[in-house]
C-alpha cells in the first residue's frame, strides 16, 4: 500500500495524543495546609472581671507574656482572667469573653485571630466617657497599628501605636476624638499579630451609666445585618423600655444613602426616617430608632449605595441599675462552633428562609439536636447546661447573634468563627521567585 | 673578447653528488654539458645509489668517486675535493656544487662567473631556483634561517616568477643546488659541517662565509631548476645520523644545530626558548592536520640536541676558531619576526578567503584575458541600488528585520524575564560560573556547569565580554539566523526564492520560534538556529557509510553545541538511531552484510554518545536526574497543554494565544498523502509531532524548582516544524506546473485552502507580535526582585517569599537568595531542595512554625524577605512568629531579621557557646579559638575541607545535611572546597574536545603524498 507508513505515523499520533491528553489531565501539583490560628482573648482590665468559656478542658492556652511557645491546659471549662490576656490554641472553637462590672455592667466578645482590619462602632469621648481600647500584640516582634478614629465631627487625626511583642496597649476612648459623643475607630495593624478589643464604660460623675465590650467587624459592607438587638418592653419587674440608637457611618469618600429595615416577630419594616436616608462622608450620625415591636428582640438590615459601618446602642435595665449593649453586624452564618460554657445565651437568627441545624454539646458530654426555622427572625435558647454550640447546617444568608442576660446586665456577641480555618497553598520551592 | 677571457681565467670544477637520482639525472648531466661557459672538470659522487644513476653517469663518462650510502652531501664534497688535484695554472679555482635533482640553464654557469668577476671577496654564488616541474615557479634567490629555525627564502607559497627579485643580491647564503664556491675559501674555511649530513648545510656554510670576512651572492640571471627531491621526500634519507631516514626530523635539527653552532653566546638561552616553543607549536599544528609522524620530529629533533650539548659545543669551538667578524654581521640577514608573521597571515587569509569566496567562472577574469574591444562595444550597466530589494532574499530578511526590530522594542536592553534569568555583568562571572566547583546558588550545589555557559562566554569574549549585550543581540537577530539557516536548507529542495524565502519567513514567525524568543528560551532558540543545519550535514541518515567519519565528527561536535543546550536534543537523536539500527539490523538479517551492518552501527552510535562524551559531566549526570533530560537551559517554566502541542504551539508564558492555529499540522498531514519526497519528510515531521504531545504529557521538576511543571516540547516542535516547512516547499516546487496542467480538482481546493490558512496566519501572527506579543515576559530592564539593600552584606542568605504566576494561577513560593537575582546558569544548577527547610518554609507560611526560626538560624539563613504584593494574612502570621524581627517594610517588601547566632562559618564550643568565624565567598582561612566544632552553613559535601595545621579535620553531616567539621585545639583554620574532580572532568573533555577537533579537521598531506604538479 502506497500509504501505509502515512497511515502508521498518523495512528502512533493519534494514539500518542489520547495517551497524553489523558495522562495529562491527571497532573496536579498543589498542596495545602490547613490550620486555625490561635485566638486571642482581652487582658482583663482594672476593675473588671471576665471569664472566657470553653469547649473542652483540654483547651490549651498560654497567658500573653510568656515568652517560651509552651502552652499548658486550661483543665476547667470556664475560665477566669486575672489579668493577662491569653493566647488559645482552641483548634476552630470559638471561646466568648464575658466580662463584667461587678453591679453595673456586663459583656461578651469573642476571643478571634489576628485581625488585618477592625472596625468598632460604639464608645464615646466625651466627657462621660470610660470607655477603653486595647490593642493586643500577641506576635513575638513589635508592632505598628494605626488607630484611625472617626466623630460626628469627621475624621480625626491617625495615631499610630507601637506596641511592644507578647504585650497590649490601652489607649483612653476620650483621646480619640476629645470632646466628641459618636465615636467609630477603625484599627488598621502595619505590623504584628494584632487584635483589638474595644471596652465601652459610660459615667456621669460618680453614677455608672453602664458599659459593654463592643464586638469588631472586619469590613464596610453595602448591606450590613444586625440580628439582635434586645428590646425591653416594659413588662415584669423592671418595667423599663430599651431605647435604641443607630450609629453609623459610610467609609465612602462621597457620601452615602442608606434604607434600615426593622426584622421582627411582629413583621418586617422600614421605620419612619430610615428609608433612603443620606450620609455624609466621614461624619458619623446617631439616629434615634424606636420601633414598635412586642418581642423582646429584633434584627436590623442596612442596605446602601456604599459601604457603611453601624451599631445599634439600646439601653437595658437588669436588678435596677442601667446597662446598655452594643449590637454589631454579623457575617452570613456558616458551619461553626462556638464555646458557651455558663452563659446560655438567647440566639437570634436573622435571615429570609432560616433553617439552621445546631447541635449542643452539655458539660455531661452528651449532644443535643435543634433546628432553628423560621421567616425574617428567629430565637432559640441554648441549654443552661450548654459547653458548645455546633453550627451544623444553614440557610443562605442567616445571620446570627446571641444574646445574654446576667445580674450584672446584658451581653451580646455575634456568632461568627474567631478562627477560621486557614487554607494555606504549601509553598514550593522555586528559583523563579529570584528573577522579575 | 675580454669578457671571454675573463672567465676563462677561472678553472670550474662542477661536483654532482647523486643519490637514487636516476629520475633527473639524464636532464641534470645534459644541463651541465650544454653550458654556454663550459665546464673545465666534471666529477660525480655516488653514495651508492641503488637505481640506475651510476649507470647514466658511467654511460656520460663521468669520472665517479663512490661513496657509502649514508655519507653526507658534504662529507660527498669533500671527498670530491680531495679527489680534485690542485691547479698548476694561475687561475681562480672553483667548484660548482650540482645535486642530481638539479639543472642549471645552459648560462647559469656564464652568469655566476660574470658576477664575481669585479666582486673579489666573493665566496659563494648562487643562481635563482626554479621549479622542477612549473618552471615559473620561483624556489629561491637567496636563503636565510629565522629565529625560529624557519628555512627563510622571502617569498611567497609558490610565488610566481616574473623577475621581481632580479638582480645580485648580498645573502646569508645560497642552497647547494648550483653553488659555485671558491675552492681556497672552501678549504680554508673547513668545507661543509660534517655534522650537517643533509640540509641547512648551505646555511651554515654561508654564514661560516661571512664571518669569515667573506661574501655570499645570489644572481638571479642564472637560472637552476631544482626538484627538491630529498626535502619533498622523493628519495629515502639515508645520511648518517637521520634517524628513521626522516627528512624533516633531520632539517629541523640542523636548523637548531646552525643557529645553536654560529649564534653569540648571549643569543643562546632566547634562541633555545624559540626553538622550543616553535616546535611544541608546529606539533600541535602538525598533531591538528593528523600528521602526528611530522609533530614528533619536530619534539625529537629539539631534544637530540639538547641530549648531546657537547656537539654544539664542539662546533662553536671550531667556528670561534675561524671567525673574522662579529657574528653581528649576519643580523641584517636574519628575517625580522614581524616578516614571519605577515607571511604566515598573509597566506592564512588567502586559503580562508579560497574556502569562503571560491572565485566564480568568469567572475573575475585575469587582465590579460580581457577583450579591451569588448569593453568598448558593450554599454555600461547601470546599476540602480534599491534594484537589490527585488531579490526575494534580500526583501525577505528585509521585512523581517523590521518586523523584528517593532516586536522587539521593549527587548532592547538587558534582558530578563520569563526561563531568562539576568545576564552577568561580564564573561569572567560566565566563565567562574562554568569552572567552580561549588555554586553559591540556594543552600549551595555541586552540579556540572552545562556546556553553554562556556559557549556563551567564548561568544561575549567576541564582544569584549559583555554577557548582557550578546544575550540581547542574539534574541534580537535570532528570527534572522532562523531564516538563514533553513534558507539554506531549501536550496536544495528548489531553486524558486519566491517559494524558499517565503518559507523560510514563515519559519522565524512559526509558533515555537515566537514562544521561544518571548519567553527566552535559550535552548530552543539554538535548536532552532542550527536544526536546520543537521537535515543538511546528514543527508544519508539511511545510508550513514557515505558519510565519511570526518564528517561524523564534525557532526558530533555540532550535536555536542545542541546537547550543551538542551538534551531533548539526545533523546531524538537517541530515538532516530535506535529506530535506524532497527531497520539496519532487519536489512542485516535479509541480506547479511557484516562490514556495512557494523559500519553503519559505529557511525550512529558516535553520533549520538560521543557528544554525551564531549559535554560531559553535565550530560552523565542528567542519568541520575533523568528530570534534565527534558529540562531547557535556565528558569524551569511549564509548557502547553497537549492540543496546544499538537498545533505545534509549545505554549506556557510568551506562546501565541491557541486561536492563532499555525498550519504546520496541516501542513504535515497534506504532505502525508503526497507523492512526492514531501511524504517522507512529513513522517518525520509526524514522528517529531509524536514526540512532543507524548512529551507534553510529562510534568518534571528541575532547575531549582521543586513543583512539577509540564514539559516545554519546544525543541520536539522545532523539527515538525522544520519538515512541515520543507516538506511545502518541496510540495509547492512541483505544484504549479502540476495544477497548470490539470483540470480545477480537489488539489486546487487544498492548495488554495492551505495558502489561505498560511497568509492568514502570517498577518495575524504579525499583528499579535507587534501588539500584543511585544510586551512578553522577556523583556528589557526589568526591576529587580531582590531589593538593594539587601545586597550589601556580603554572602547573606536570604528566604524570599513570593506569589509566583498569573492571575487565577498564583502560588507562594520561596527560595535562598545570596543577596542578589539569579544569573544565567544558576538555575541550571541549582541544588535539590533539603526538607528541613523546606518544613521550616511551610510552617512559617501557615503559622504552626514556632522552630522555623531556629531551622532557618541554622542554616546560615540570616533574613526572610517577602516580596509585595503578598497575602497580609501570612506577613501578619510571620510577625507573630517568634524568632522574626521587623527589619523593613517597604514597597518592595517586607524583611524579618532570623534572631540567632548566623553566619556562613559558626563555631561551637565544647560548652555551647556559639560565635560566627570570618568566611569568604567559598573559601574561607580564619582562627578558631579553642576546641568544638564548626559549621559550614552550606549543603554537605565531600569535597569541604577544613585543614588546621596542615591536616583535614574529621568531618560528620549533621542532622540539618550541613558540613560539621571537629576542631581539637585553637589556630588558624583553613576552609576548602576541594574542586578537583570538577578540574579533572573539564581537562578530560577538553582532550576529548581537542582529539574530535582533529579528528573533524581535514587532514595535512605528508610532503610525498603531494603531487610533483602541486609541488613545482
Amino acid at each position: 500500500m502506497k500509504f501505509k507508513n502515512s497511515f502508521i505515523s498518523l495512528g502512533i499520533l493519534l494514539f500518542s495524543f489520547i495517551a497524553a491528553t489523558i495522562l495529562g489531565a491527571t497532573v496536579s501539583s498543589k498542596g495545602y495546609s490547613e490550620t486555625y490560628p490561635a485566638v486571642v482573648c482581652p487582658p482583663t482590665l482594672p476593675g473588671l472581671s471576665s471569664a472566657i468559656s470553653l469547649s473542652s478542658k483540654k483547651t490549651r492556652y498560654q497567658r500573653l507574656s510568656n515568652r517560651s511557645s509552651q502552652t499548658v491546659p486550661f483543665n476547667v471549662l470556664r475560665y477566669p482572667v486575672i489579668k493577662d490576656s491569653l493566647v488559645i490554641t482552641s483548634q476552630g472553637v470559638t471561646p466568648v469573653d464575658w466580662q463584667s462590672r461587678s453591679g453595673s455592667w456586663a459583656g461578651a466578645v469573642l476571643c478571634t485571630g489576628p485581625e488585618q482590619t477592625q472596625w468598632f462602632v460604639g464608645g464615646r469621648s466625651d466627657v462621660t466617657s470610660r470607655g477603653r481600647l486595647i490593642v493586643v500584640n500577641s506576635g513575638l516582634s513589635n508592632a505598628i497599628v494605626d488607630v484611625q478614629a472617626f466623630s460626628e465631627k469627621g475624621k480625626q487625626p491617625l495615631k499610630s501605636l507601637n506596641v511592644k511583642s507578647k504585650s497590649y496597649a490601652v489607649v483612653s476612648l476620650d483621646t480619640l476624638a476629645t470632646g466628641d459623643r459618636d465615636l467609630v475607630v477603625h484599627v488598621v495593624p502595619r505590623s504584628g499579630r494584632i487584635n483589638a478589643f474595644m471596652v465601652d464604660e459610660q459615667g456621669a460623675g460618680l453614677k455608672a451609666l453602664g458599659g459593654d465590650v463592643v464586638n469588631s467587624f472586619a469590613n464596610a459592607r453595602k448591606v450590613l445585618v444586625i440580628p439582635a438587638v434586645p428590646n425591653q418592653r416594659g413588662k415584669g419587674k423592671t418595667k423599663s423600655v430599651s431605647s435604641h440608637t443607630l450609629r453609623i457611618m459610610t467609609t465612602s469618600e462621597s457620601g452615602a444613602s442608606f434604607t434600615a429595615e426593622v426584622l421582627s416577630s411582629d413583621g418586617r419594616f422600614i421605620p419612619v426616617g430610615f428609608s433612603s436616608r443620606a450620609l455624609a462622608a466621614g461624619k458619623v450620625i446617631e439616629l434615634s430608632l424606636a420601633p414598635k415591636i412586642s418581642t423582646s428582640s429584633f434584627a436590623l438590615r442596612i442596605t446602601s449605595d456604599q459601604p457603611v459601618v453601624a451599631a445599634v446602642s439600646s439601653t437595658v435595665t437588669t436588678n435596677s441599675h442601667r446597662d446598655f449593649v452594643w449590637s454589631t453586624p454579623v457575617e452570613p452564618l456558616e458551619p461553626m462552633k462556638i464555646a458557651i460554657t455558663g452563659l446560655s445565651p438567647l440566639v437570634v437568627v436573622a435571615g429570609d428562609a432560616i433553617a439552621v441545624k445546631v447541635e449542643v454539646t452539655l458539660i455531661n458530654g452528651k449532644t443535643v439536636h435543634a433546628t432553628i426555622k423560621g421567616s425574617d427572625i428567629a430565637t432559640w435558647r441554648a441549654p443552661a447546661s450548654a459547653r458548645s454550640l455546633t453550627i451544623l447546617q444553614t440557610s443562605k444568608d442567616t445571620f446570627a447573634s446571641a444574646l445574654v442576660i446576667s445580674i450584672n446586665g446584658y451581653g451580646y456577641f455575634p456568632i461568627t468563627p474567631g478562627s477560621s480555618l486557614t487554607r494555606v497553598e504549601i509553598p514550593h520551592s522555586n528559583i523563579r521567585v529570584l528573577n522579575p | 673578447m675580454a669578457a671571454q677571457a675573463a672567465l676563462d681565467s677561472y678553472r670550474v670544477t662542477a661536483i654532482i653528488v647523486t643519490h637514487d637520482g636516476a629520475l633527473w639525472l639524464p636532464e641534470t648531466v645534459a644541463a651541465l654539458a650544454s653550458q654556454t661557459r663550459p665546464i673545465d672538470q666534471l666529477i660525480a659522487v655516488d653514495t651508492a645509489s641503488k637505481d640506475a644513476s651510476k649507470q647514466l653517469l658511467k654511460s656520460a663518462r663521468i669520472q665517479i668517486i663512490n661513496a657509502e650510502r649514508n655519507c653526507g652531501f658534504g662529507e660527498a664534497i669533500s671527498l670530491a675535493v680531495d679527489s680534485m688535484k690542485p691547479s698548476s695554472e694561475e687561475k681562480s679555482e672553483w667548484i660548482w656544487l650540482i645535486h642530481d635533482d638539479c639543472a642549471p640553464a645552459s648560462t647559469a654557469l656564464e652568469y655566476l662567473l660574470e658576477s664575481i668577476q669585479e666582486r673579489p671577496q666573493v665566496a659563494m654564488v648562487g643562481p635563482k631556483l626554479l621549479g622542477w616541474h612549473d618552471r615559473t615557479h620561483l624556489l629561491e634567490a637567496g636563503i636565510s634561517i629565522a629565529g625560529n629555525g624557519a628555512r627563510w627564502t622571502g617569498l611567497e607559497p609558490l610565488e610566481y616568477d616574473q623577475g621581481q627579485h632580479d638582480g645580485i643580491h648580498e645573502v646569508l647564503s645560497v642552497s647547494t643546488a648550483g653553488a659555485l664556491i671558491r675552492r681556497d675559501i672552501f678549504e680554508e674555511i673547513g668545507g661543509f659541517d660534517l655534522n650537517l649530513g643533509l640540509f641547512r648545510d648551505d646555511v651554515d656554510f654561508g654564514w661560516r662565509a661571512r664571518v669569515a670576512g667573506h661574501s655570499v651572492l645570489a644572481v638571479t640571471n642564472a637560472v637552476a631548476f631544482h626538484a627538491q627531491a630529498s626535502a619533498t621526500e622523493r628519495r629515502i634519507v639515508d645520511v648518517a645520523g637521520a634517524f628513521l631516514h626522516r627528512p624533516l626530523l633531520l632539517d629541523r635539527r640542523n636548523a637548531a644545530y646552525v643557529l645553536l653552532a654560529n649564534s653569540s653566546w648571549w643569543m643562546l638561552p632566547w634562541l633555545s626558548l624559540q626553538l622550543l616553543s616553535s616546535a611544541m607549536l608546529r606539533s600541535i599544528g602538525y598533531l591538528l592536520a593528523k600528521l602526528p609522524g611530522y609533530a614528533s620530529d619536530e619534539l625529537i629533533a629539539v631534544a637530540s640536541l639538547i641530549i648531546r650539548p657537547n656537539l654544539i659545543f664542539k662546533a662553536r669551538r671550531a667556528r670561534k676558531a675561524k671567525r673574522f667578524v662579529s657574528s653581528r654581521i649576519i643580523a641584517a640577514f636574519i628575517p625580522p619576526r614581524w616578516s614571519q608573521l605577515r607571511l604566515g597571515v598573509t597566506a592564512m587569509v588567502e586559503k580562508v578567503k579560497v574556502f569562503l569566496l571560491p572565485s566564480s567562472d568568469g567572475a573575475s577574469g585575469s587582465i590579460v584575458d580581457s577583450n579591451e574591444d569588448d569593453d568598448l562595444l558593450v554599454p555600461t550597466k547601470n546599476l540602480q541600488w534599491f534594484g537589490v530589494l527585488r531579490k526575494p532574499a534580500v526583501l525577505g530578511f528585509v521585512v523581517l528585520a523590521i518586523f523584528t526590530l517593532v516586536a522587539s522594542r521593549n527587548r532592547l536592553g538587558s534582558l530578563i524575564g520569563g526561563a531568562l534569568p539576568a545576564s552577568p555583568s561580564g564573561t569572567h562571572d560566565l566563565w567562574h560560573t562554568y569552572f567552580e566547583s561549588w555554586h553559591q546558588v540556594g543552600m549551595g550545589s555541586t552540579n556540572a556547569s552545562p556546556p553553554w555557559i562556556a559557549l556563551l562566554a567564548i561568544a561575549a569574549t567576541v564582544l569584549l565580554g559583555k554577557a548582557g549585550l550578546l544575550i540581547t543581540l542574539l534574541f534580537l537577530v535570532a528570527p534572522l539566523l532562523m531564516m538563514w539557516s533553513i534558507l539554506n536548507l531549501f536550496k536544495h529542495f528548489t531553486t524558486n526564492y519566491w517559494i524558499s524565502v517565503p518559507a523560510s519567513f514563515l519559519y522565524a514567525i512559526s509558533p515555537v520560534a515566537i514562544a521561544a524568543i518571548n519567553s527566552g528560551r535559550l535552548g530552543t532558540l539554538a535548536v532552532l538556529i542550527i536544526g536546520p543545519q543537521i537535515p543538511l550535514l546528514l543527508r544519508h541518515w539511511k545510508l550513514i557509510e557515505l558519510h565519511s567519519w570526518r564528517r561524523i565528527f564534525g557532526l558530533s561536535m555540532l550535536f555536542a553545541v545542541l546537547y550543551s543546550f538542551t538534551l531533548v536534543s539526545f533523546i531524538i537523536a537517541f530515538s532516530a538511531a535506535a529506530i535506524a539500527i532497527l531497520i539496519d539490523y532487519l536489512s542485516f538479517r535479509t541480506e547479511p552484510n557484516k562490514p556495512l551492518f557494523l559500519g553503519r552501527l559505529y557511525k550512529r552510535l558516535t553520533v549520538v554518545f560521543l557528544p554525551l562524551l564531549l559535554t560531559a559531566p553535565y550530560s552523565l549526570e542528567a542519568f541520575i536526574y533523568p528530570s534534565r533530560l527534558l529540562a531547557e537551559p535556565g528558569i524551569s517554566t511549564a509548557g502547553g497543554d497537549t492540543n496546544l502541542v499538537l498545533l505545534a504551539n509549545p505554549g506556557g508564558i510568551g506562546a501565541m494565544p491557541w486561536w492563532l492555529v499555525s498550519p504546520v499540522l496541516l501542513i504535515l498531514l497534506v504532505s502525508l498523502f503526497s507523492s512526492s519526497s514531501a511524504r517522507t519528510i512529513a513522517q518525520y515531521g509526524i514522528g517529531f509531532l509524536t514526540g512532543a504531545v507524548f512529551f507534553s504529557a510529562f510534568s518534571i521538576s528541575a532547575h531549582g524548582n521543586s513543583a512539577s511543571s509540564r514539559v516545554w516540547v519546544g525543541s520536539f516542535l522545532v523539527g515538525a516544524t522544520i519538515a512541515a516547512a520543507t516538506a511545502g516547499v518541496v510540495i509547492l516546487d512541483r505544484l504549479r506546473e502540476v495544477l497548470i496542467a490539470s483540470n480545477i480538482n480537489f488539489r486546487h481546493i487544498l492548495a488554495a485552502l492551505l495558502l489561505l490558512l498560511t497568509a492568514l496566519y502570517t498577518i495575524v501572527t504579525l499583528g499579535w507580535s507587534i501588539s500584543a506579543g511585544a510586551n512578553s515576559p522577556v523583556q528589557s530592564n526589568s526591576p529587580t526582585v531582590m531589593p538593594a539593600f539587601l545586597s550589601v552584606e556580603n554572602e547573606t542568605k536570604i528566604l524570599v517569599l513570593r506569589e509566583v504566576g498569573s492571575e487565577g494561577t498564583k502560588a507562594v513560593q520561596y527560595y535562598i537568595s545570596r543577596g542578589a537575582d539569579i544569573e544565567l546558569g544558576e538555575p541550571d544548577v541549582a541544588p535539590r531542595q533539603i526538607p528541613e527547610l523546606v518544613a521550616a518554609a511551610q510552617t512559617l507560611i501557615d503559622g504552626t512554625g514556632i522552630t522555623s526560626s531556629k531551622v532557618l538560624a541554622s542554616y546560615g539563613i540570616k533574613y526572610v524577605f517577602v516580596k509585595t504584593p503578598f497575602d497580609p494574612t501570612v506577613i501578619q502570621t510571620i510577625d507573630g512568629l517568634g524568632g522574626f524581627t521587623r527589619a523593613s517594610a517597604t514597597s518592595a517588601g517586607v524583611v524579618w531579621r532570623v534572631t540567632g547566632v548566623i553566619g556562613r562559618l559558626v563555631f561551637t564550643s565544647d560548652s555551647g557557646v556559639q560565635e560566627i568565624l570570618e568566611a569568604g565567598e567559598v573559601g574561607a582561612r580564619t582562627l578558631v579559638p579553642g576546641a568544638g566544632t564548626v559549621t559550614v552553613t552550606e549543603a554537605y559535601d565531600r569535597s569541604w575541607q577544613i585543614l588546621e595545621n596542615g591536616y583535614r579535620l574529621p568531618r560528620v553531616r549533621s542532622e540539618l545535611g550541613l558540613p560539621v567539621f571537629t576542631v581539637t585545639e585553637a589556630g588558624e583554620i583553613s576552609l576548602i572546597h576541594d574542586g578537583t574532580i570538577r578540574r579533572a572532568w573539564i581537562s578530560l573533555s577538553l582532550i576529548i574536545w581537542v582529539v574530535v577537533v582533529i579528528l573533524a579537521l581535514p587532514a595535512g598531506r605528508r610532503k610525498r603524498e603531494i603531487s610533483e604538479k602541486e609541488l613545482a
